[in-house]
């Protein structure tokens, strides 16, 4: 029993060290499609698209794993939050990998079209800061670090900020009818760059869980103050 | 990928929900019975030597009606000690010793003018290893019965004692047999029935399933469950899942152990919601001990 119990927190080790590495692959992942957005590169599209089968790859196995120790293992206390942390990460860090390939099939549905270096640089600034959060969150996770993990709410606001914008500059465009079409679809890519630094922020959340033992939402887009901040 | 077992779900409560107006789900729970929260013991600094060996020192802790309360703990840190100071069994060994004050409804237990065997009526107890007496099935319940003047409608008794205890369907043909031809979990439920027989206040469960195969336990646990309604369980218990899985509060004791004393007294180290002790613990002594880090 008490070798069982040593094999458990072994094997918790190796879940944490195999979450960690599948946000590598996952910030790897999003970095190279927000490269070959900026870049207009097809090749490097179609790399994306082909990189997140690693990425599910890591989400199946921890996911088994995970049910494995749940059923094997009864865990309690710090065990059964960090479980249900990485079983929550698994699942924030998935989303990042398909919001890249998102981001790299809607690249290539663009290509060719005239482009805006304004709306591009503004995407280009929230995909940076996003690939800072979800790095942060991990970090944070990793060195369970309560205090980085509150700093993801006021990381993600210039990420809302410019994903609100995003319209409007999109409306500026809106006088040629295939730039309008690229501007479009770029404000697709907006939102679903503003959702990985959503899930970055989700991320930090369960890692306060973790170090705290009580649940609470960095933000509330539900909370009637916080409507404004709707796009 | 091979399907797992589909577990067949009852759609009639998801209809239900979908038919609420703003799908709000009260999640409260049954409404409180009028008696649960009411402080039952109250410890205060309560310690127990047995001769000079200090066995626990230093528990203060309540325990309310109407709940399941679990002690927890690694070997030898005292939990049977503790659970017999709420029922005055330590008095039957002459070396031990109670200090400090145990309240049993405001009035102290050990006070001189407590009738101990009074105390035992009030405050059943259930051990680790199921011990009917040598006798039929309905005899186990009527001679304690008999012997606390309980003598009227004692078959109705019986019956009643028997259907609480969850065993009545089972034994209500073979009432006159041997109580020891029984099985393990059935003997444990007999004798969980001969305690409540005589309409006690308390239930104390000394490790009650540690004998007991995974079947025969649910059945006592679920017993437990059905029981709180009119008793106050405090259970001592070895497994921690079941700790987890039938008590409302836990108390966690260790060992303080002093080499160069060569001694070991059982402390209290944390007593709070069983949820709170085995999702966010407070104490690092009962993370380390309830995680399997050690004991």
């Amino acid at each position: 029993m008490r070798q069982g119990r040593v094999h458990f927190h072994e094997e918790l080790e190796d879940l944490t060290l195999h979450i960690q590495r599948m946000g590598i692959a996952s910030r790897d992942l999003f970095a190279k499609a927000m490269r070959a957005l900026v870049e207009e590169d097809t090749a490097q599209c179609d790399e994306v698209i082909a990189g997140d089968d690693v990425v599910d790859r890591f989400y199946v196995e921890c996911e088994e794993k995970i049910l494995e120790l749940f059923a094997l293992q009864t865990p309690v206390a710090s065990d059964l939050r960090l479980l249900t942390v990485i079983l929550h990460i698994n699942l924030h860090l998935e989303r990042v990998g398909d919001m890249a390939v998102n981001l790299a099939k809607i690249t290539k549905l663009a290509g060719g079209l005239p482009r805006s270096q304004t709306v591009i640089q503004h995407l280009e600034e929230m995909g940076s800061i996003a690939l800072k959060m979800i790095e942060a969150s991990m970090d944070a996770f990793a060195r369970r670090d309560l205090d980085l993990a509150q700093t993801l709410p006021v990381m993600d606001e210039p990420i809302d900020r410019l994903n609100r914008n995003m319209l409007s500059e999109v409306m500026q465009i809106a006088g040629d009818k295939r730039m309008l079409e690229w501007g479009i679809r770029m404000h697709v890519v907006s939102r679903q760059i503003e959702r990985v630094g959503d899930h970055a922020v989700d991320i930090a959340e369960q890692v306060a869980f973790l170090l705290t033992g009580e649940f609470t939402e960095f933000t509330d887009a539900s909370h009637p103050e916080l409507e404004d901040r709707l796009t | 990928m091979t399907p797992g077992t589909q577990i067949k779900i009852k759609t009639e409560v998801w209809d239900d929900m979908m038919r609420t107006p703003d799908m709000q789900v009260d999640r409260s729970g049954p409404p409180a019975r009028s008696r649960q929260g009411d402080i039952v013991f109250r410890t205060q600094d309560l310690a127990v030597r047995y001769g000079s060996v200090l066995a626990v020192r230093g528990v203060s802790m309540d325990i309310a009606a109407n709940r399941i309360t679990a002690i927890i703990g690694p070997s030898g840190c005292g939990k049977s000690t503790l659970i017999r100071c709420f029922n005055r069994m330590n008095d039957l060994i002459p070396s031990a010793t109670v200090e400090g004050t145990v309240t049993y409804r405001g009035e102290d237990m050990y006070g001189p003018h407590v009738d101990p065997v009074e105390v035992r009526r009030r405050i059943g107890m259930v051990f680790q290893k199921p011990n009917p007496f040598p006798k039929s099935i309905y005899d186990n319940i009527a001679f304690g019965l008999k012997v606390n003047g309980l003598s009227d409608d004692i078959d109705d008794r019986v019956e009643m004692a028997l259907k609480r205890a969850a065993l009545w369907d089972e034994v209500r043909k073979d009432l006159k047999k041997s109580a020891l031809a029984l099985s393990g979990g059935q003997q444990q439920r007999l004798c969980i029935a001969r305690a409540i027989a005589v309409q006690p206040d308390v239930v104390l469960m000394d490790e009650p399933c540690s004998a007991l195969d995974p079947i025969a336990t649910a059945k006592i646990e679920d017993l437990m469950r059905e029981l709180q309604s009119d008793y106050t369980i405090i259970i001592v218990t070895h497994n921690m899942q079941q700790a987890a899985r039938v008590s409302d509060m836990t108390a966690f004791l260790t060992a303080d152990v002093r080499e160069e004393e060569d001694t070991r007294t059982g402390v209290l180290v944390e007593y709070d919601k069983t949820e709170k002790i085995f999702t966010n613990p407070g104490d690092e002594r009962t993370e380390a001990y309830i995680t399997g880090r050690f004991g």
